[in-house]
């Protein structure tokens, strides 16, 4: 109903061209900006831990940090056959690793740092890793701003990891001394990076009696990789945000201020399109950047949530989009009509935010959780993502249904066109065009997103043209924000009621005999899904 | 390492000093030692190897806390190439007491040469970028070389991979002294290149997934080393394929230059991650002082191998003796991840063949 006033309608071809040109711009613009000026969104940085000896066994472990290099560093063994010739115990070796590396600090603009696990375990024909194997480690996180400073502890916590290893060759006698290939382990994961310098204190803990760390082979080596965000792609990224918000904010003002300019009360799927700006814009706010200056660790949690927002609302707009279109003789503008479909987004929302909070709201507290560590967690998590994965089905089946409905009433409304007057005829082309190319934008940025994830995916990450590197991954991130952005101006632009219905509605009756003709038509085509004006409709076919 | 190797295996004093295990100098003390404490001693220290080349001396002085890697590099390359040649005519042998550990056998340029060098010289790539991870090299990976402040790179957009760090210690080491116009040092030089493409080669990649709710809308990629016995059965492929050459002589304007030209025609040539030699090895059955064979005799061999190290290959044919010894044997060990093992002692009769 809401459809036939909005500007899409009433522009003509050669300014939709100049719009859509100008956000093709845009859009190549966002792009260029990822892929040219931004470094690469992340850096993994890995490493090796130190083998420090805890010379006398501390109790007061609290106070007691091992530093791998630098001013003070801890009694250092190579390997273990030493460790073994001096008769040092499992129990006082501290695994020591110093974030970042020497010469380098950590910054405030890194956003997050997320370590991940790896074991080098060499085969041992009489000390093979068991089923199930899992390990214990008791580990420490400390900081300091300064290199000369005291440690200061920031948790502190044992945790188990299942040990995933395979060994690829042989279990001979020859093969002895080769690595198994162990999985990934998640580690730790802190939600902001506002200290200089961290350090991570690892021991594995023997215990015979209660059979901790028993049967989990002849680990050599610790190996960390620790993953921040780069400050270079954070800056060009806040950027983008403090640039976008004030654009879609004004742009959904103009389009509220038009809605309240009519006479009716908005119809739900401007509603809609105005809340999909506002979920857009609470995306696009840069509180970012007062992670910068505060020790907010939420704020990776947040961003998750208000990424599943914008999503959520997306996914329910085309539902709407495509149900207000379907120009079948039933009433809907209402929220409840659509609980079939929204249900399921709402639903599976719902369990990924239960799961996220699982995962990233555990880790504010203790930051080496891993849901995915216990046996439990692990079936808790696959149940969530399981069921918000058959949600995403659920829904995808609904959508593509009401797509298809859309696409057989239009051929329908197709079929009738030549019994019209040309003008009648001309303006239901017009809207059926108008209807099917927002279809495809729509399908358009959707496969776009695909194809630059996939590329993304695929790509090692930076193309060399000539003298530029072109960063892929950061252009996929600049421009699928950027075009998700365009995509929402857009339809905020586009959608909004049109100046020459709320003028000429009011049938003032000044219009030459065009226009009034043009009128009458955007009036009944307006209504065309509206059962009060099915009447007006009927009416109209029945004297042609 | 040719070219390393070339002073640590044939210049006596630094052979020692760099290949560590009970030849303790200066370099064994500073790998073990406290890295920083040796920064004062830098000129000492790298004036005290003799045998560098005036740019290996260069190199040593600017990048003096990486030497110990070096050393170690070279360690864990001679460790491999003992690995596997175990049970061979030849089997990697060093002489400790011999300031040249391995003593003449390398100055000829055969397959054996050229796989030490190739395996040293990827042992230093792997042991650098090794110790980049380890931190004890402060200078990996955010090279001086870009234009902005090495701090404000990092921050802004992280440092590029130690890999290409640690090849190019190895180049800049261990082909210093191989800029000679003859034919061994070209050989030299392919090899250890060869050595350093393997290392580069069998870098793999691993991803993680860390996205929303842990999707993989955002995943970072990392290389990892393999272990290094990988890199060693790739070499002793290339050792068992290696390419022999025809040295051809050019006449340039510097002088004679000495080139390499495959030998046989009808083979694929060549590529540069191929071992490349042009003098045949001596058979390693009787000692020969002068080829640097030690001879087998007195070696173990197997006595139901029917390959390379059964008794009947091994010994050239000369026939074994056989013994029966008591050894004392750990058994029904219980293994703790670390230097702890609880065993009971088992005594075990062995039959040892050995060459005559």
């Amino acid at each position: 109903m809401k459809m036939a006033g909005a500007i899409i309608e009433n522009m003509s071809t050669k300014k939709l061209l100049i719009v859509g040109v100008i956000l093709l711009l845009f859009q190549v613009f966002s792009f260029m900006v990822g892929g040219l000026i931004a470094p690469s969104p992340t850096t993994a940085v890995p490493y090796i831990a130190t083998k420090c000896v805890d010379v006398v066994h501390h109790n007061q472990r609290k106070n007691k940090w091992f530093t791998p290099w630098g001013p003070n560093q801890c009694n250092k063994i190579r390997d273990f056959e030493e460790a073994t010739a001096k008769r040092i115990e499992a129990n006082n070796i501290v695994f020591a690793v110093h974030i970042p590396g020497p010469n380098k600090e950590m910054s405030a603009w890194f956003q997050f740092m997320l370590v991940i696990l790896q074991f080098d375990i060499a085969f041992k024909m009489y000390n093979q890793i068991d089923d199930g194997a899992v390990v214990t480690i008791d580990v420490g996180l400390a900081y300091r701003d300064d290199s000369v400073s005291e440690w200061t502890e920031m948790a502190h916590s044992i945790e188990q990891r299942k040990l995933s290893c395979n060994f690829t060759t042989e279990k001979t006698i020859e093969n002895e001394g080769r690595y198994y290939e162990c999985d990934l382990l998640p580690f730790m994961e802190v939600g902001n990076v506002a200290h200089k310098y961290y350090l991570l204190n690892i021991r594995l803990p023997v215990n015979e009696r209660k059979q901790v760390n028993i049967g989990i082979g002849e680990i050599k080596d610790i190996r960390l990789v620790g993953i921040h965000q780069n400050g270079g792609f954070t800056k060009v990224w806040f950027a983008m945000k403090t640039f976008l918000t004030p654009s879609i904010l004004i742009i959904m003002i103009w389009y509220w201020r038009r809605i309240t300019l009519m006479t009716r009360p908005p119809v739900l799927l401007e509603k809609m399109i105005f809340a999909l700006g506002l979920s857009m814009t609470f995306i696009n706010i840069p509180v970012e950047w007062f992670s910068v200056g505060f020790n907010w660790t939420w704020m990776l949690l947040f961003g998750d949530i208000r990424q599943g927002i914008f999503y959520a609302m997306l996914l329910s707009f085309w539902i709407i989009f495509c149900g207000e279109h379907l120009m079948d003789q039933t009433e809907r503008n209402r929220f409840s009509v659509y609980w079939k479909q929204i249900g399921p987004i709402v639903f599976g929302s719902f369990c990924l935010f239960i799961f996220d909070m699982c995962e990233r709201g555990v880790q504010l507290k203790n930051p080496f959780f891993s849901i995915w560590a216990s046996e439990v967690g692990t079936e808790l998590a696959m149940a969530f993502i399981i069921v918000a994965g058959i949600c995403a089905c659920l829904y995808f089946l609904f959508l593509c249904f009401m797509v298809y409905q859309v696409f057989r009433n239009i051929s329908g409304k197709r079929s009738s066109l030549p019994a019209m007057t040309r003008a009648r005829r001309l303006h239901y082309e017009g809207l059926i065009f108008r209807f099917k190319f927002l279809m495809l934008v729509t399908l358009a940025c959707a496969a776009m997103t695909v194809i630059f994830f996939i590329i993304s995916q695929v790509n090692e990450g930076h193309w060399h043209w000539g003298d530029y590197t072109v960063q892929v991954n950061s252009a996929f991130f600049t421009g699928i924000y950027g075009m998700w952005n365009l995509y929402v101006f857009a339809l905020l632009f586009l959608y909004a009621p049109s100046h020459k219905q709320y003028g000429d509605g009011q049938s003032n009756g000044d219009q030459g005999a065009n226009s009034g003709e043009d009128i009458q038509l955007t009036t009944t085509i307006t209504h065309v899904d509206g059962p009060t004006e099915i009447y007006k409709m009927t009416g109209k076919e029945s004297q042609e | 390492m040719a070219g390393a190797v070339s002073p640590l295996l044939k210049r006596p004093p630094l052979a020692p000093a760099l290949t560590v295990p009970e030849g303790q100098p200066v370099c064994v003390s500073l790998a073990v030692g406290h890295q920083y404490s040796s920064l004062g001693t830098q000129p000492i220290l790298c004036g005290s190897i003799p045998g560098l080349v005036p740019k290996q001396l260069r190199f040593c002085r600017n990048y003096v806390e990486i030497m110990p890697s070096v050393a170690e590099g070279v360690k864990i390359g001679i460790q491999e190439c003992q690995h596997q040649f175990r049970g061979r005519r030849w089997n990697c042998t060093t002489i400790n007491d011999n300031l040249a550990i391995f003593g003449p056998v390398l100055d000829k340029a055969t397959r054996e040469s050229a796989f030490v060098h190739a395996i040293a010289s990827a042992g230093v790539a792997f042991a650098v970028t090794r110790s980049c991870a380890e931190g004890s090299a402060t200078i990996c990976g955010c090279d001086t070389r870009h234009k902005v402040p090495p701090g404000e790179g990092w921050k802004w957009g992280g440092c590029s991979e130690d890999v290409e760090f640690g090849s190019m210690v190895s180049r800049e080491f261990a082909d210093a002294r191989e800029n000679r116009p003859d034919a061994r040092s070209a050989m030299n030089r392919h090899n250890n290149e060869a050595g350093r493409v393997s290392i580069t080669d069998h870098m793999y990649l691993k991803c993680k997934c860390h996205g929303l709710s842990g999707s993989c809308e955002v995943k970072t990629c990392w290389w990892s080393q393999p272990d290094f016995r990988v890199i060693g059965d790739y070499m002793k492929d290339k050792y068992d394929s290696a390419s022999e050459m025809v040295v051809e002589k050019h006449r340039e304007s510097r002088g004679w230059v000495e080139t390499l030209r495959p030998k046989y025609t009808f083979f694929k040539p060549p590529t540069d991650r191929d071992l490349v030699y042009y003098e045949n090895s001596p058979n390693f059955c009787e000692p020969n002082p002068e080829t640097g064979s030690f001879g087998t005799r007195d070696r173990v061999c197997n006595l139901t191998s029917h390959g390379i190290d059964g008794c009947d290959l091994l010994c050239c044919g000369r026939g074994h003796n056989t013994r029966t010894e008591k050894r004392k044997e750990k058994c029904h060990c219980i293994f703790h991840w670390c230097c702890y093992v609880s065993c009971q002692e088992c005594v075990r009769v062995y039959d040892v063949h050995t060459c005559k």
